[in-house]
């Protein structure tokens, strides 16, 4: 009895693994053939990978757009880290009844609806004359409202007795977050890190609004433009759609076990 | 007196504190308040203007009383509500039962079966919109498969019907969305303790018994914040309209987003009645939120 | 602490709106600058002589095909002129209509290039909606006269000239000989036709050689619109207002767009790459289109396709008052930007090339198959060349020949809005989803709800 239940677990947890990842194989095989086999169905890698490469830099600008991707998504997240995580640690340390009430009005922010902010953001930025810039494409999500909390509840696991003691000894407050706090807090770290890093990165509405100058074309705007042209080259498009998504990809590789680790330290409170 | 004295210092050193928790939250608050909490008020002193473009002129509720009479955005909103409905609960479920059995102790190749089904999310969402597109068109692969396969005799058109147009793109939201989902789920699960499991089985119940008992309601909180998570999430959905099917067969697909950006974008510029577009989400999405914490307060 | 941080914020607040205004004060310096543009037709003549530094001009424009002719006149006028580059991106057409709306809204149009490409459909609407974002080039010394006068008004506002006219929007018919031979037919037997002789042709080809004659994108209502231009039918009254409801020429249109699809005379694809397929795969036996259909036409990978290709006249309404076989589609002009820095190489590099040089309309007619509207070039031998492609036979100036006789029609500024609801409208009926009455009148209400604002 317990042998068939296992073997159930495993079929479906193989199903299911299997239909997460096709749709992604697909990608990667559709990338190194070209367009005929994509469009015949063929599901074996090919040999057009360079080819598609070429035929892709010839199209678009891959090394602007992804440079740009590059240095918004990274800027971003460190700054969004900075700051959120400096919040979270100071609604939780100092925490009073003010700051309790600060932090539910802040809540609400999550409720915000990208599409309501949209026009009057676009008109704040255009009229500062900060449009195609990078402060245009960061500024607006560097404080969410998901991040402060996520490192609030994952402060409640950081020991106070740290804290009383450091400051025995004589350290300042912004040295005790910086040299204790931030070291121990590696996993909640990179959970944060991991999910900002994506919203920055695939971020498409924002951009496609206030990055109007090709200069600043990030990738998922490459993309999205590969796939409106009037020809499409479907090896070309899905190396386009494969080199879009390795960063994130691999960033989710290389943080997974800390990524689970940083989310659990918030669900945990 | 000296007593006294220690109080008043102990009060500088506790104002200190509160002092600089202040100074280390006002950066964060500060650009909630001027980048979402700003444009609100903007937006909802915009929504009561009228005109194309910059000439706007004050017209009290007239866009609220225009939304009432606007078919395209009534469509919208129905859209909206059918991936609401059958999308959230779907994915959360899915989510659930991925997340319990991959809780199963003795487990091998767990991690394994973790990654596979989270990497969805790293795609973009332009990326797997695109995707999407491409296996589902009409020359796509999945008709070259189920031709091949004998189960239609003749291509089909998927994204331009309209019923099939919308299945698209739910499973494409629940293909995506799942796995992050899950990791949430997974995250709650290892809070709840084994020998809660164990005092159930010895009381003769079983793995469905024990899910429905132990699991669900310990994991209330996080099942709270992953269905208001994805309620707003839904109702705001922008890339996958635009991308995979935009916005149609005449208009089936089409989300509230994305008509606002329509209505601001692509059309002559009606940024007031975008506004007011917005305001609808906006409440939606706040009564929402509410009636979950209500809800799952009560259980 | 606390007054500490918050001064610090001040400060990098400060700093921020500081430099935002400096980028804003150097923005609009340009743009003023474009005030005494009128006074330019006199500098353009030292324009030429002091290419000092290395000067830029970027363009926009979509599809690989514009580029490329872009890209001709750029090596042409770069090769006479050390220091210049021109700088071609490709940006989509929607694109561009989003960005020129939103920089002229927001008053920032320093992230337009300087030389953009417009569709001919929406240049009215833009021009009156944003005619700050257009440089005003009559007085330019660009000879207008040489272009063909129906597409030069595309462009014309207040009897001033926005725009440098491009590629040709006259409407051909383009069918494969072979397959019409297989049914019995010839070109003959399709030029100068009504729709209803086309679709009895229609018939007996589809049962002779199963093939669709027409290919369309579905819920685009391109060919609806070719229609409704060759029989001189506006769905824009004089006044601007929306005109569909009891528009008897547009409902005849419709009931003969819906009978080629019932007919299985039309065949209807998913989107333009699945059109574009079904021309160059050779499952159609042919298309009605704007001349620039003809570059598709020449882009598929099937040798045999070569020499079986002829082009005549598309089908008139059939007894509609003022119906002819001549229509409007597409077609793109080129617009100057007026916040660009390079008004004067813009204009000297469009009356070297674009309103100047025969030569140029050669290379790009040889080489890409580009059709342009400039006069003296349709007088040129490579007008006047037979095309092995099509039948032999001189294609290029019958298409010219064409362009005299379109209808003009009123457009709005409510194009885009009026072309959307109409494609709704031709998607609702033919899903059975609506009857073309209730169609049409929910289109013009949609229309109208939009004007509305």
């Amino acid at each position: 009895m317990k042998r068939v239940k296992k073997i159930a677990a495993y079929l479906f947890l193989t199903v299911a693994s299997v239909i997460s990842v096709f749709p992604l194989y697909w990608m990667i095989s559709a990338a190194t053939n070209n367009s005929t086999d994509v469009l015949g169905g063929r599901l074996l890698p090919g040999l057009h990978l360079i080819e598609n490469y070429k035929e892709l830099i010839l199209q678009q600008n891959v090394g602007r757009s992804f440079g740009n991707s590059m240095f918004y998504s990274c800027t971003l997240s460190l700054l969004s880290l900075l700051v959120c995580s400096i919040a979270g640690y100071g609604f939780e340390v100092y925490h009073d009844k003010r700051k309790d009430t600060v932090m539910s009005i802040l809540l609400l922010a999550m409720m915000v609806p990208f599409a309501a902010t949209l026009i009057p953001l676009f008109k704040l930025f255009t009229g500062l004359g900060l449009q195609s810039t990078w402060i245009a494409y960061i500024l607006p999500t560097i404080s969410t409202p998901f991040l402060i909390m996520l490192f609030r509840q994952s402060t409640r696991t950081f020991p106070r007795e740290i804290i009383e003691a450091a400051r025995i000894d004589g350290l300042s407050e912004i040295k005790i977050f910086a040299k204790l706090y931030f070291p121990t807090m590696k996993s909640t770290y990179a959970a944060a890190m991991t999910v900002t890093f994506m919203n920055a990165w695939n971020n498409y509405l924002w951009p496609k609004v206030i990055m109007m100058s090709a200069d600043s074309q990030t990738m998922p705007m490459m993309v999205a433009n590969l796939s409106a042209g009037y020809s499409i080259d479907y090896g070309v498009l899905m190396l386009g759609v494969l080199i879009c998504s390795l960063p994130t990809g691999i960033l989710f590789l290389i943080l997974q076990r800390s990524f689970t680790n940083g989310i659990l330290g918030a669900v945990k409170g | 007196m000296r007593t006294s004295g220690r109080t008043s210092k102990r009060l500088t050193i506790n104002q200190k504190y509160s002092l600089t928790g202040w100074g280390f939250l006002a950066p964060a608050a500060i650009l909630i308040c001027v980048m979402n909490f700003y444009p609100m008020i903007q937006a909802l002193v915009l929504s009561f203007q009228t005109g194309i473009g910059n000439n706007l002129q004050f017209g009290g509720l007239s866009n609220y009383a225009r939304l009432l009479k606007d078919p395209v955005f009534r469509t919208a909103l129905v859209n909206n509500f059918v991936y609401l409905i059958i999308q959230v609960p779907i994915m959360l479920i899915l989510a659930l039962i991925l997340a319990s059995v991959l809780n199963i102790k003795d487990l091998k190749g767990k991690g394994i079966f973790r990654t596979a089904i989270f990497l969805p999310c790293c795609t973009s969402l332009v990326s797997y919109a695109i995707i999407f597109k491409t296996l589902f068109s009409y020359d796509g692969y999945v008709n070259t498969v189920l031709m091949n396969l004998g189960l239609i005799s003749e291509r089909v058109n998927w994204l331009s019907q309209e019923g099939s147009a919308k299945v698209i793109i739910i499973l494409a939201l629940i293909w995506r969305w799942t796995g992050y989902n899950m990791v949430f789920y997974l995250a709650g699960l290892q809070n709840i303790d084994d020998s809660l499991y164990e005092a159930a089985k010895i009381d003769g119940a079983n793995a469905i018994q024990s899910f429905f008992k132990i699991t669900v309601p310990m994991l209330k909180p996080t099942i709270l914040l992953t269905t208001i998570m994805s309620t707003n999430g839904t109702l705001q959905l922008f890339d996958e309209s635009v991308n995979l099917t935009g916005g149609g067969p005449a208009n089936s697909t089409l989300t509230m987003s994305h008509y606002i950006y329509k209505a601001s974008f692509e059309y002559n510029p009606q940024f007031g009645y975008a506004a007011a577009m917005s305001y609808v989400i906006f409440i939606l999405v706040a009564i929402l939120a509410f009636v979950q914490m209500k809800v799952g307060d009560k259980r | 602490m606390k007054k500490k941080v918050l001064s610090i914020l001040m400060t990098a607040m400060m700093a921020l709106s500081l430099a935002a205004c400096g980028s804003t004060d150097n923005s609009t310096a340009p743009a003023a600058g474009t005030d005494s543009q009128p006074a330019t037709a006199e500098s353009v003549k030292t324009e030429a002589e002091t290419p000092a530094g290395e000067q830029t001009l970027k363009v926009w424009c979509w599809d690989s095909f514009n580029v490329d002719a872009m890209k001709t006149a750029g090596a042409m006028y770069e090769a006479e002129h050390p220091g210049v580059s021109i700088v071609v991106e490709e940006t989509l057409s929607k694109d561009i209509q989003t960005i020129v709306q939103t920089c002229a809204m927001s008053g920032q149009l320093d992230s337009l290039p300087d030389v953009f490409l417009m569709d001919d459909q929406v240049f009215t609407k833009y021009l009156q909606n944003y005619p700050e974002v257009f440089a005003d080039l009559t007085d330019s010394g660009i000879a207008f006269s040489d272009f063909a006068a129906s597409k030069v008004a595309n462009s014309v506002s207040g009897g001033k000239n926005f725009g440098v006219p491009y590629d040709s929007n006259t409407v051909i018919a383009c069918y494969r000989t072979d397959y019409l031979e297989q049914a019995g037919y010839t070109v003959a037997d399709l030029t100068d036709i009504t729709w209803d002789q086309f679709i009895e042709i229609g018939k007996v080809v589809k049962e002779k050689t199963g093939m669709p004659m027409l290919t369309n994108v579905q819920g685009e209502p391109d060919l609806l619109n070719m229609i409704l231009q060759s029989a001189g039918i506006s769905v824009f009254d004089e006044d601007g207002k929306i005109d569909l409801v009891d528009n008897e020429g547009l409902k005849e249109a419709m009931e003969v767009y819906m009978t080629l699809v019932k007919e299985g005379i039309l065949q209807e694809q998913v989107d333009w790459s699945g059109y574009q397929g079904s021309i160059n795969n050779g499952t159609v036996v042919g298309t009605i289109n704007g001349s620039w259909i003809c570059a598709t036409i020449m882009s598929t990978d099937q040798a045999e396709q070569e020499g079986n290709w002829a082009v005549t006249n598309m089908p008139k309404l059939n007894d509609y008052a003022g119906a002819t076989n001549y229509s409007a589609q597409g077609g793109s002009t080129w617009a100057v930007c007026s916040a660009s820095k390079n008004y004067d190489l813009a204009v000297d590099f469009f009356k070297s090339t674009w309103a100047g040089s025969t030569e140029f309309y050669d290379s790009i007619l040889t080489d890409l198959g580009a059709i342009a509207t400039y006069l003296p070039a349709a007088e040129s031998e490579a007008y006047n060349q037979k095309s092995a492609y099509f039948n032999d036979e001189a294609i290029y100036s019958k298409i010219v020949s064409y362009g005299g006789k379109i209808p003009t029609v009123n457009k709005g500024i409510y194009w885009t809005e009026e072309k959307e609801a109409l494609g709704i409208a031709l998607s609702k009926v033919i899903n059975g989803k609506s009857d073309l009455d209730a169609a049409i009148a929910e289109a013009q209400s949609t229309v109208e709800f939009n004007m509305g604002q």
